[in-house]
């Protein structure tokens, strides 16, 4: 990004407006908007940071994904189902959830392994990588097509459209907007013209496989159902995974005591993850509509606001977690929002937690020590989701 | 002692499930619903804490656990 578009592109999140803004290490900032008094940033977006908050405003009936006009992540039309609300979200969920459970996704296990591994095998004898670009970049987005049964070689495809639609280019927030309609009409027309080939193909056993032969309330889904459904995958599904599994690698990178325990415990992976899930909070916000005046624990949020929930905030809120800047791995209980919470809870949350235990688990199993190499650092970005966008590691070499 | 899920508020977190599986299973949904009610003698800590831990609110225990217990939810 150019100095020039850094200085005039709209400020993403109330939290970088605070002097005590770091984007190495935003918990600082987080933590003191979670505890400020009914925070609301200039421009008048009213700001939800506080963890107790958080559950009572989302389950609120008239607090509402989307005000009809706008819509997530370059969608010309609602994404489904994170766009959609009320009765008409529960049929999609009743029809996606089943999909994405812990049972569902455990059959991906052997694939995330292999793939883990294949491209662990592409740096493993060189001692030292990049992992954004030679593996946390690559492994969701190869996953995610092996899912849906698209060719490999369209791996392009997806990290081109996933770069430009997460992190927009452009100098105000017009130009980003329309940069990433752009990106989202190239990718509406993919998928589109994959849906048409596989129409025309016997059935095959992959996500778009189901599309094509599910059932909604009796009807089959539409193919601009389905092409709405995969967009919202495609979205959800690769940067999240990709930013999540960056932030854990660096951070074993910088705590060789705690990586230590991990690599002796492999066991105590799935706490460790949702733990520091809380504490690095790579989906750092969603927003909200307000449909009428409602009252939330004696904060008011007039009809038509716009609110801005800040589930990094609310995840170190000290009110809430007992030492929250600590990672600790036993903490006892973790009521975190890092998959976001209410109806629009991370429907890929189970997918996301497998694909992270997985790959941390090979890689420490393959690489069980690393640093940062000596005279580099790790380069955040907390810019749509919180990423180690550059993270240079070096490890001794295995023998034999 | 007894713990219910409230499926109204369920969002499928899954964590009571990851973290007391003797005490919580997920429906075909990915929802949780409770597998041993009344609590089995030696899991009223683990229902505690699933209760504390559950970012929806969904779950509730009764008794209540007493005040000066530490670990209560705030």
């Amino acid at each position: 990004m150019s100095a020039e578009t850094e200085s005039s592109a709209p400020v993403f999140c109330a939290a970088h407006m605070l002097d005590s803004w770091d984007e190495r290490y935003p918990q600082a900032a987080f933590a003191e908007l979670a505890t400020a008094t009914e925070p609301v940033r200039p421009d008048g977006t009213l700001v939800v940071a506080a963890r107790q908050d958080m559950t009572e405003f989302l389950r609120h009936r008239a607090v509402r994904a989307t005000d009809g006009v706008h819509f997530n992540l370059g969608g010309k039309r609602p994404l489904i189902p994170l766009d959609l609300d009320g009765e008409t979200h529960r049929r999609y969920r009743g029809l996606l959830d089943p999909l994405f459970t812990p049972k569902q996704v455990a059959r991906l296990a052997p694939a995330i392994r292999a793939r883990t591994n294949a491209l662990i095998d592409a740096f493993a004898d060189a001692g030292s990588a990049d992992l954004m670009p030679s593996l946390c970049g690559p492994l969701p987005t190869y996953l995610f097509i092996e899912l849906l049964g698209l060719p490999a070689t369209d791996l392009p495809v997806f990290l081109e459209f996933k770069e430009a639609v997460v992190r927009p280019v452009g100098a105000t927030e017009e130009e980003q907007q329309a940069n990433m309609r752009a990106a989202g009409d190239r990718m509406y027309d993919y998928l589109t013209t994959v849906l048409a080939e596989r129409r025309a193909e016997p059935p095959r056993d992959d996500l778009i496989g189901g599309f094509l032969t599910t059932e909604l309330d009796g009807e089959r889904l539409t193919g601009q159902e389905i092409v709405d459904i995969c967009y919202l995958l495609v979205i959800a599904g690769l940067d999240t995974v990709t930013s999540s599994l960056s932030c854990l690698l660096a951070w074993f990178a910088e705590h060789p005591d705690e990586r230590r325990q991990v690599v002796a415990d492999p066991g105590s992976l799935p706490r460790v993850i949702e733990e520091l899930m809380r504490f690095e909070s790579p989906v750092p916000l969603g927003h909200r509509w307000v449909t009428e005046d409602i009252d939330i624990r004696g904060r008011h949020f007039p009809a038509g606001s716009k609110v801005e929930v800040i589930w990094a905030a609310a995840n170190v809120d000290p009110n809430a977690f007992d030492d929250p800047q600590t990672v600790d791995f036993a903490r006892p209980h973790n009521a975190h929002v890092g998959f976001a919470a209410g109806p629009h809870r991370c429907l890929g949350s189970n997918l996301a937690r497998l694909e992270l235990r997985l790959a941390v688990e090979e890689f420490l199993r393959r690489i069980p020590d690393y640093g940062i190499t000596p005279g580099e650092q790790v380069v955040y970005t907390n810019y749509g989701v919180r990423a180690a966008i550059r993270l240079p590691v070096t490890f001794p070499v295995a023998r034999g | 002692m007894r713990v219910t899920v409230d499926q109204s508020r369920c969002q499928g977190h899954a964590l009571c499930a990851m973290h007391a599986p003797d005490l919580f299973d997920l429906d075909d949904g990915g929802h949780a619903f409770v597998v041993a009610d009344p609590v089995p003698c030696g899991l009223g800590e683990a229902a505690y804490t699933a209760e504390a831990g559950c970012p929806e609110e969904a779950i509730a225990v009764e008794p209540r656990r007493p005040a000066h217990a530490g670990q209560a939810p705030s």
